[in-house]
C-alpha cells in the first residue's frame, strides 16, 4: 500500500518536474530544430528585412535562426546547389529567371510570393535638375548628344555611366544594355566596385549639383532622398531581357526592366519541414511605401539594419501583426526592449 | 549593458552634415590639390601602357640580373611576367603596377623625412605614433567613402588610401633604424668634428640602411595588399579582377588575379632587396660582415 502511494507520488512529482522543465510556450511552433539561415544582402532594404524576419522567427516561433551575409548571385547559387541559406527575404530574380525556375521544378528551391507587394523599379537615371536643364535628354539614346555633360573625370574623351558592383545581377544586364545601345565609343561603363561606392558617387553628384548618369533601383532611401528622372527605354520585352541577363548573351537588345520580380526565396526543405514558418513567410510582404518609410527612418537616424528592424517592429505593429497570430505577435512584442 | 549616458544621434547627424558641408565648399579645392598625384599616376600608367610588353619584361629581367648577378632571379621574373601576359592579365597588371609605384614613391618621399625627424625629436615621436596607429588600423572604408565624396570615385581615393596604409611601416622603421645607430659611433663622429648634416648622411642613414630597406619592402608589400580595397572604390586593375571573382563566384578568376598580385610582389620585392644588398655591401654595412 505504502509502496503504491509512494509510486504514485513519485510519478506525480516526476511529471510536475518535467512540466517545470518544459520549454517556454511559443504561440506558433517552429516544427524544426534545423538552423534557419537567413541571407542578409548588402543593400539596406534587404538587410533590414533579414533582421525583421530573424526577430519574428526567433522570438515568435522559437526557431534556431542565424543571419548570414549574401548577395543576389552568391546566395541564389548557394541555394540552388546546396539548399543553403534557407531563406532569402529579398531575392531579385530578374536575371536568374531560368535557373531559378529550373530549381523550382527540380524542387531544390521554392518561391513564397513577392517580397515587395506592389513591385519595385529599376533603370538608368539622371538627376531631375539635369533633365530640367536639358529637356532633350529623354531616352538613353539622347545621352550621346551630351557626352560632355557626363564627362568621365579619368578619361576626358568619353562620358561615364555608373553601373553595378560585380555580384549584382544588374551588372550583367547593364553591360549588355551598354553594348546594345552601342555606347562603347562615347561612354565608359564604370564599375563602382561596391554598393557603398555607388551610393557615395551618386550622393556626391547630387550634393554638388553635378550631372551624373547611373543605374539605380527602388525602393531605396537614396531614391527617396534625391529627385531623379528615369531615362526612357523600349517597353519591356521578356525574351530580349532574358538574354540581357546572361553574361554570354550573343545579341544583347534594348529593353527596359520589367517591374522587377523580387521574391522571397526559400530552400525546398523549409516548406516541407517547417510549414508554420513557410506560412508566415508567404504572408509577410511590404509595399513600396512601407519599405521607403522604413529606409528613410533608417537613413535619417543613422540606424543599422538591426536597429531599423527593431524600430519597424516597435512602431509598425499594425503592419506586421497581420502576418502572425495574436499569441506570436505578443511574444515578439515582449522580446523587444 | 552599458548605460546610456547621452543621446549620440545628434553627434552623428552633425558629423554627416559636416561632411556634406565640406564636400560642397571645399570639394573643388581638394580635387585641385590632388591633381599632381593624378598626373603622376596617369603618367606612369600611360607610359607603361604605351611601351611594348617585351621591352617591359626585358627591362625587369635585365634589372633582376643586374641586382643579383645570378641566373635564378631573372628566370623567375621572366617566367612570372610571361604568365601575366599569357593569362590575359597584362593591362590589369600594368594598372596595378602603376598604382603601386605611384603610391610607394609618394609614400617614400613623405615617410623618410618624417621618420628622420621623429628620430631626432621625442615630442614629434609622441605626436606621430598615435597618428601612425590610426593610419594602420582604421578600417579603410571608414575614410574611403568620405574621400570618394570629396574626390570622386576612381584613382585618387585609391591612391590616397594606399598611401595612408603603406606609409606607416616605413616611417616607423626609419625612425627605429636611426635611433638604433650605435651611440658610440655617433660620439666618435662628433669627436671627429662632423656637422649634423654629415652625421645624418654619412653615419646615421648608411648604418640604418638595412632597417630602412626593410621598411621600403614593407611599404611595397602593403601597397599591393591594398589593391582589392582600391578596386572597391573604382580603381580597376588586378584587384578588380579579384573582386569580380568574389562577387560572381568565379573562383578561377580570383585565383589567377591573386597569383598575378603575388607575381608583382615577388618581382618588385626581390629586385629592390637585391639592389639594397648591393648598396649595403658597397657602403660596408652588409649583414654578416662583422
Amino acid at each position: 500500500m505504502a509502496t503504491k502511494i509512494t509510486k504514485i507520488l513519485a510519478g506525480a512529482a516526476l511529471i510536475a518536474g518535467m512540466a517545470g522543465f518544459a520549454p517556454a510556450a511559443y504561440a506558433a511552433s517552429c516544427d524544426t530544430d534545423k538552423k534557419i539561415d537567413i541571407a542578409e544582402m548588402s543593400w539596406p532594404s534587404a538587410a533590414a528585412l533579414a533582421h525583421i524576419h530573424a526577430k519574428i522567427l526567433d522570438a515568435g516561433f522559437g526557431c534556431n535562426v542565424e543571419i548570414v551575409a549574401g548577395d543576389t548571385v552568391p546566395t541564389s547559387s548557394s541555394m540552388l546547389t546546396k539548399g543553403r541559406p534557407a531563406f532569402a527575404p529579398e531575392l531579385w530574380t530578374g536575371s536568374i529567371v531560368e535557373i531559378w525556375a529550373k530549381g523550382e521544378a527540380d524542387e531544390t528551391v521554392a518561391s513564397l510570393g513577392a517580397a515587395i507587394s506592389d513591385g519595385a523599379v529599376e533603370g538608368w537615371w539622371i538627376p531631375t535638375y539635369v533633365a530640367e536643364a536639358n529637356p532633350d535628354i529623354k531616352n538613353v539614346e539622347d545621352l550621346v548628344n551630351h557626352v560632355e555633360l557626363f564627362q568621365d573625370p579619368e578619361d576626358n574623351s568619353k562620358g561615364r555611366i555608373y553601373s553595378c558592383p560585380p555580384g549584382w545581377a544588374c551588372e550583367i544586364t547593364n553591360s549588355n544594355l551598354f553594348k546594345a545601345y552601342g555606347l562603347e565609343d562615347t561612354f565608359n561603363l564604370f564599375s563602382p566596385g561596391s554598393g557603398g561606392n555607388l551610393d557615395a558617387s551618386i550622393a556626391r553628384a547630387f550634393v554638388k549639383q553635378e550631372p551624373i548618369a547611373f543605374y539605380y533601383w527602388g525602393p531605396t532611401s537614396l531614391m527617396g532622398k534625391y529627385d531623379m528622372t528615369k531615362l526612357g527605354m523600349p517597353t519591356h520585352d521578356p525574351e530580349i531581357y532574358a538574354c540581357n541577363g546572361t553574361a554570354d548573351c550573343a545579341t544583347p537588345g534594348k529593353t527596359d526592366w520589367p517591374t522587377p520580380t523580387v521574391i522571397k526565396g526559400v530552400a525546398a526543405w523549409l516548406p516541407k519541414e517547417a510549414p508554420a514558418v513557410a506560412a508566415y513567410i508567404s504572408k509577410a510582404a511590404l509595399s513600396n511605401v512601407e519599405v521607403s518609410a522604413l529606409l528613410s527612418w533608417g537613413s535619417e537616424n543613422k540606424a543599422s539594419a538591426e536597429e531599423t528592424a527593431e524600430n519597424f517592429l516597435m512602431t509598425q505593429e499594425a503592419v506586421w501583426s497581420t502576418w502572425v497570430d495574436a499569441d506570436t505577435a505578443a511574444a515578439v512584442k515582449a522580446s523587444l526592449n | 549593458m552599458f548605460p546610456e549616458v547621452f543621446e549620440t544621434r545628434p553627434i552623428r547627424i552633425w558629423l554627416d552634415n559636416g561632411l556634406e558641408w565640406i564636400v560642397i565648399n571645399w570639394g573643388d579645392s581638394f580635387e585641385a590639390a590632388a591633381t599632381p598625384l593624378l598626373w603622376l599616376l596617369n603618367g606612369i600608367e600611360g607610359g607603361l601602357l604605351t611601351i611594348p610588353w617585351w621591352i617591359i619584361i626585358g627591362f625587369f629581367t635585365v634589372l633582376a640580373y643586374l641586382s643579383t648577378r645570378k641566373a635564378t632571379l631573372p628566370i623567375i621574373v621572366l617566367v612570372s611576367m610571361l604568365f601575366l601576359g599569357v593569362m590575359e592579365l597584362w593591362e590589369d597588371s600594368i594598372k596595378t603596377m602603376a598604382l603601386m609605384i605611384a603610391a610607394t614613391v609618394t609614400a617614400i618621399v613623405f615617410s623618410l623625412p618624417t621618420g628622420i625627424a621623429m628620430a631626432r625629436s621625442a615630442t614629434l615621436r609622441k605626436i606621430m605614433t598615435p597618428v601612425l596607429d590610426l593610419m594602420q588600423t582604421m578600417p579603410s572604408f571608414v575614410y574611403l567613402i568620405p574621400t570618394v565624396m570629396i574626390f570622386g570615385p576612381g584613382k585618387i581615393p585609391a591612391l590616397l588610401a594606399t598611401i595612408v596604409y603603406a606609409a606607416p611601416p616605413l616611417v616607423r622603421l626609419t625612425d627605429l633604424g636611426i635611433r638604433l645607430v650605435d651611440p658610440q659611433v655617433m660620439e666618435a663622429s662628433r669627436a671627429f668634428g662632423a656637422s649634423p648634416r654629415q652625421r645624418l648622411f654619412g653615419v646615421q642613414i648608411p648604418l640604418a640602411l638595412p632597417t630602412i630597406l626593410a621598411g621600403i619592402n614593407q611599404t611595397t608589400m602593403m601597397a599591393l595588399a591594398m589593391v582589392v580595397i582600391a578596386s572597391m572604390i573604382g580603381a580597376g586593375g588586378l584587384g578588380y579582377q579579384v573582386l569580380q571573382g568574389i562577387g560572381r563566384l568565379e573562383v578561377s578568376r580570383g585565383v589567377l588575379a591573386g597569383l598575378g598580385i603575388v607575381v608583382l610582389a615577388i618581382v618588385f620585392d626581390r629586385i629592390t632587396q637585391s639592389f639594397g644588398k648591393q648598396l649595403e655591401a658597397r657602403i660596408g654595412v652588409g649583414r654578416g660582415r662583422l
